[in-house]
């Protein structure tokens, strides 16, 4: 009878796949955006330069709170992966 | 994201007393016509005017709004409102209607009142809804004023001003020219200038082409003028679309990065939460279980001095 972790399996596995998806869902979005807007025609040049126009009026102010908290749990999500580094070396 | 259907044309409503050769509706039929615009053509004209369109609920407050600050402007003194243009450096024709100058004088938002008459401070304060009798002083008509600017506009327009010397010290600005100039005077008959000279009367069209040619040159003169017109109300129908276009999609931009970065935040919580429980669970292999899984099992060391 093997020795399995069950929560080291759920772990990684989890990790493993949503990594995976997350990874391949975003580069598809990009790739279909860079398609789109790549198109030689004059009106989708416009597109393309109101698009960026877009992307450079967007003010951060509107989502300040937001970002803060992404940061942050960022932020506490790599003191844990230290934290857990150092539990595992028998460190703490 | 939703495209709005087109409206159907609607003659714009003319000005009171009949800016660039419209057709001045009468003060009874106005709002009548002003209630068949859209709410988006409403807001713009309440903003021409200096109203502040989201003061009032529904279109039927904003139409009766509109009609009596048109009423107001008609009984402004017309040297008085040139007053204000001037002290606001606005530019206007000599010739500008009373509607045409009411219309620039929300535009001028400086909040330093130095060189500007009393009739023109009264003028002002009534387009900026300032309560006014009349019978104030000049230093009364400034602190009503100041006192309707409110905290964050002031804090704002200070901000604005402080920018604005240093960008103005950063790269040496020249003094402007104090005298305030009018514009070139508009022409009565529109942008056209066929059909014989401007202001010339059919006696002397009909003297220079004959009857049939000076008619018909009467005839083309008052149908390019409104064409013209027409031309003018179309390409101003069509800015407004795009604006109100540009508008929404902002809105829309905006409403979409807030969603992604919700998600975000949303999937950065799991991961910290799951991160949370793998710490504890680990805390508990190790310290408590005592399975490392190949690690040393932490011993306490005490030191002793």
């Amino acid at each position: 009878m093997p020795d399995v972790d069950y929560f080291q399996l759920f772990r990684w596995s989890l990790g493993t796949v949503v990594t995976i998806y997350a990874t391949v869902i975003t580069l598809q979005s990009l790739w279909g955006w860079y398609v789109w807007l790549a198109g030689s025609d004059k009106y989708m040049s416009l597109l393309r330069r109101y698009v960026i126009l877009q992307g450079l009026r967007v003010r951060i102010r509107g989502f300040w709170g937001d970002v803060a908290i992404s940061g942050l749990l960022c932020v506490a999500f790599l003191l844990m992966w230290r934290l857990h580094g150092l539990i595992e070396a028998g460190l703490l | 994201m939703t495209m709005e259907r087109p409206e159907p044309r609607k003659q714009l409503p003319g000005p009171p007393e009949g800016g660039r050769g419209h057709s001045s509706p009468s003060s009874s039929e106005s709002p009548r016509r002003l209630a068949e615009l859209p709410r988006d053509e409403l807001d713009y004209l309440a903003e021409e005017y200096g109203l502040d369109c989201t003061r009032f609920k529904g279109a039927e407050e904003l139409v009766a709004a509109l009609h009596q600050r048109r009423q107001l402007i008609a009984q402004m003194d017309r040297e008085a409102m040139l007053d204000v243009v001037k002290w606001g450096r606005r530019p206007i024709p000599a010739n500008a209607t009373k509607e045409q100058i009411a219309r620039e004088i929300p535009r001028a938002r400086s909040m330093r009142f130095a060189g500007l008459s009393a009739r023109g401070l009264i003028v002002l304060a009534m387009l900026r809804d300032v309560p006014v009798t009349g019978k104030e002083t000049i230093p009364d008509l400034v602190k009503k004023l100041k006192k309707q600017e409110g905290i964050f506009t002031k804090l704002n327009r200070k901000r604005r001003a402080f920018i604005g010397s240093l960008v103005s010290n950063l790269i040496g600005e020249q003094p402007a020219d104090a005298n305030y100039q009018f514009l070139p005077p508009q022409p009565e008959s529109g942008r056209s200038g066929t059909g014989g000279a401007a202001g010339a009367t059919i006696k002397q069209d009909i003297e220079e082409s004959g009857l049939f040619g000076g008619i018909a040159g009467r005839i083309r003169k008052s149908a390019d003028q409104y064409l013209n017109q027409k031309l003018d109300e179309i390409e101003a129908r069509i800015d407004r679309k795009l604006d109100e276009i540009d508008r929404r999609l902002t809105e829309w931009r905006d409403k979409e990065i807030a969603n992604r970065i919700r998600i975000l935040k949303i999937t950065l919580w799991a991961s910290v939460i799951v991160a949370a429980l793998a710490l504890v669970y680990s805390y508990v292999k190790v310290y408590v279980v005592g399975d490392a899984g190949g690690a040393p099992t932490p011993t306490i060391r005490k030191i002793d001095r």
